[in-house]
C-alpha cells in the first residue's frame, strides 16, 4: 500500500527550492486552467455557444447568489472575480486530484517510490495560502469600502474596555479565520485521498465506485463552502455599520 | 518558538511552498480576470442592455399600436357617421327628386289629357263637319238623282236602291 504522508512530498529540487508533488499538480491545474481561459476568450460573442452559455449559466448563477448576499449587483460584479477564481481553482484541484493516473504514477526519489502528484488541498501550504489570501483580501476590501480608520476601528477600538475587548475578540475571529478555513478544506480532501487509498487497497473494482462520487461531491462542496466564506467576510467587512 | 516550527514541519508548512501557492493563485487570478470574467461579464452586461432595449422598443410598440387602434376605431366610426349621414341625404334628395318628377309627370299627364281632349274635340268637330258636308252632298246627289229618274220610274227598286245607295255613302 502507498505510504499515507501528512506532507506532500518532494520531487526535485529547483536551487534549495523543493517542489513537492502537490505543487506540481497546483502548477498544472492553474497553467491548464490559465490556457483554457486564453483559448475562451477568443471565442467569447454575444450570440453564445454551448460552451459560453454553460459558462456564462454558472457566472449568472453566482452573481446572483453574490448579489443576494451583497446587496446590489454592483458590488456583486466587483467581487465575482475573487471569490470565481477561489470556487474554479479549488474545485478543480479538488476534481483532478480523482482523475485516473493521479494517484497511480510514481517516481523513484532515493531509496523510496514518491506518488508524482497529489491533490493540491491535500497540501496544508495551498489551503493556508488561500485562508491566508481570503482573510487578507476581504480585509483590505474591507479598508476599501468603509475606509482605513473605520475598518481598523473594528480591531483596535478604545471607546471602552467593553468594545476594546470585541475588537480584540474580532482580531481573534480573523485568525481563527485562517486556521478553520484552511483546516476544514485540507481535512476534507486529505481525509478522502486517505480513505480512496484504503478503498482501493481492500478492494480495486467497483466497491471504491461510490466513494469516488462522494470525492467529486465533497471536492465541489468544501469549493464551494470556501468561496461562500470568503463571501460572507466580503459581506461583513463591506458593511456600513451605523452607530 | 521551537515546539511551533516543529509543528509547522510535521504539518508540512514551508514558508516558500506557502508563496509558491499564493503567487500562483494571484497569476491565475489575473488571467482568468483578463480573459474570461471581465469580457464575460462586459458581453453578459451588452446582451441584458439589448434585451432592455428591445423590450423598451416592444413596450413602446405596443403602446404605439393601442393608440394607433383608437386612431382607427375614432376613424372608423367617423367614416361610418359621415357615410350614414350621406346615406340619408341621398335619400332625402332622391325622395324630394321623385316626388318632383312624379309631380311633373302628373302635369305632363294632365297637360296631354288636355291636349287629347283638345284634339278629340276638334278632329269630333271636323268629322262632324265632314258628315254634314257629306250628308249636304248626299242630299244634293240624292236629289239630282230622284230628278234624274222618270216618274213612272219611281218603284220599290228605285227606292231601296237609293236607300242601300244612302247605307252605303254614309
Amino acid at each position: 500500500m502507498e505510504e499515507i504522508s501528512l506532507k506532500a512530498q518532494e520531487l526535485f529540487n529547483i536551487g534549495s527550492f523543493g517542489v513537492t508533488n502537490s505543487l506540481l499538480h497546483a502548477l498544472i491545474v492553474s497553467l491548464t486552467l490559465m490556457i483554457l481561459a486564453i483559448l475562451f476568450s477568443g471565442k467569447i460573442r454575444i450570440v453564445p455557444g454551448n460552451v459560453q452559455s454553460a459558462i456564462e449559466m454558472g457566472a449568472e448563477w453566482l452573481l446572483e447568489l453574490m448579489e443576494s448576499m451583497l446587496g446590489s449587483m454592483k458590488k456583486a460584479e466587483q467581487y465575482f472575480p475573487l471569490v470565481a477564481t477561489i470556487f474554479v481553482f479549488i474545485a478543480f484541484s479538488n476534481l483532478s486530484g480523482i482523475l485516473p493516473g493521479v494517484g497511480s504514477l510514481f517516481i523513484k526519489h532515493g531509496h523510496q517510490e514518491i506518488s508524482l502528484f497529489r491533490s493540491p488541498a491535500a497540501d496544508l501550504n495551498f489551503t493556508l495560502a488561500f485562508a491566508v489570501i481570503s482573510v487578507m483580501v476581504t480585509n483590505i476590501i474591507g479598508m476599501m469600502a468603509v475606509g482605513v480608520f473605520p475598518h481598523i476601528g473594528k480591531f483596535l477600538n478604545f471607546k471602552s474596555p467593553i468594545m476594546f475587548f470585541i475588537g480584540l475578540l474580532e482580531f481573534v475571529s480573523e485568525l481563527a479565520k485562517i486556521i478553520s478555513l484552511s483546516f476544514r478544506l485540507f481535512g476534507n480532501v486529505f481525509a478522502g485521498e486517505v480513505l480512496l487509498t484504503i478503498i482501493f487497497f481492500l478492494t480495486p473494482y467497483i466497491i471504491p465506485l461510490p466513494f469516488l462520487f462522494l470525492e467529486i461531491f465533497v471536492g465541489l462542496i468544501q469549493a464551494f463552502v470556501f468561496a461562500m466564506l470568503t463571501l460572507v467576510s466580503i459581506s461583513l467587512h463591506t458593511a456600513v455599520h451605523e452607530h | 518558538m521551537e515546539a511551533g516550527g516543529s509543528l509547522f514541519e510535521q504539518l508540512g508548512i514551508n514558508w516558500k511552498l506557502f508563496l509558491s501557492q499564493a503567487v500562483n493563485f494571484f497569476i491565475l487570478f489575473i488571467i482568468l480576470r483578463a480573459f474570461v470574467y471581465k469580457p464575460l461579464l462586459a458581453v453578459i452586461k451588452k446582451r441584458k442592455e439589448k434585451i432592455q432595449e428591445g423590450l423598451t422598443k416592444a413596450r413602446e410598440a405596443d403602446i404605439r399600436l393601442k393608440e394607433i387602434d383608437v386612431i382607427a376605431k375614432d376613424h372608423l366610426k367617423k367614416a361610418d357617421q359621415e357615410s350614414i349621414a350621406v346615406i340619408k341625404n341621398a335619400e332625402d334628395r332622391a325622395k324630394k327628386l321623385e316626388e318632383s318628377l312624379v309631380k311633373k309627370a302628373e302635369e305632363k299627364q294632365k297637360q296631354l289629357l288636355a291636349q287629347a281632349q283638345i284634339q278629340y274635340e276638334k278632329q269630333q268637330e271636323e268629322s262632324r263637319k265632314e258628315v254634314l258636308a257629306q250628308a249636304a252632298s248626299l242630299v244634293k246627289r240624292l236629289i239630282v238623282k230622284t230628278v234624274e229618274l222618270k216618274p213612272e220610274a219611281v218603284d220599290e227598286a228605285l227606292i231601296e236602291k237609293a236607300v242601300n245607295f244612302v247605307k252605303h255613302e254614309t
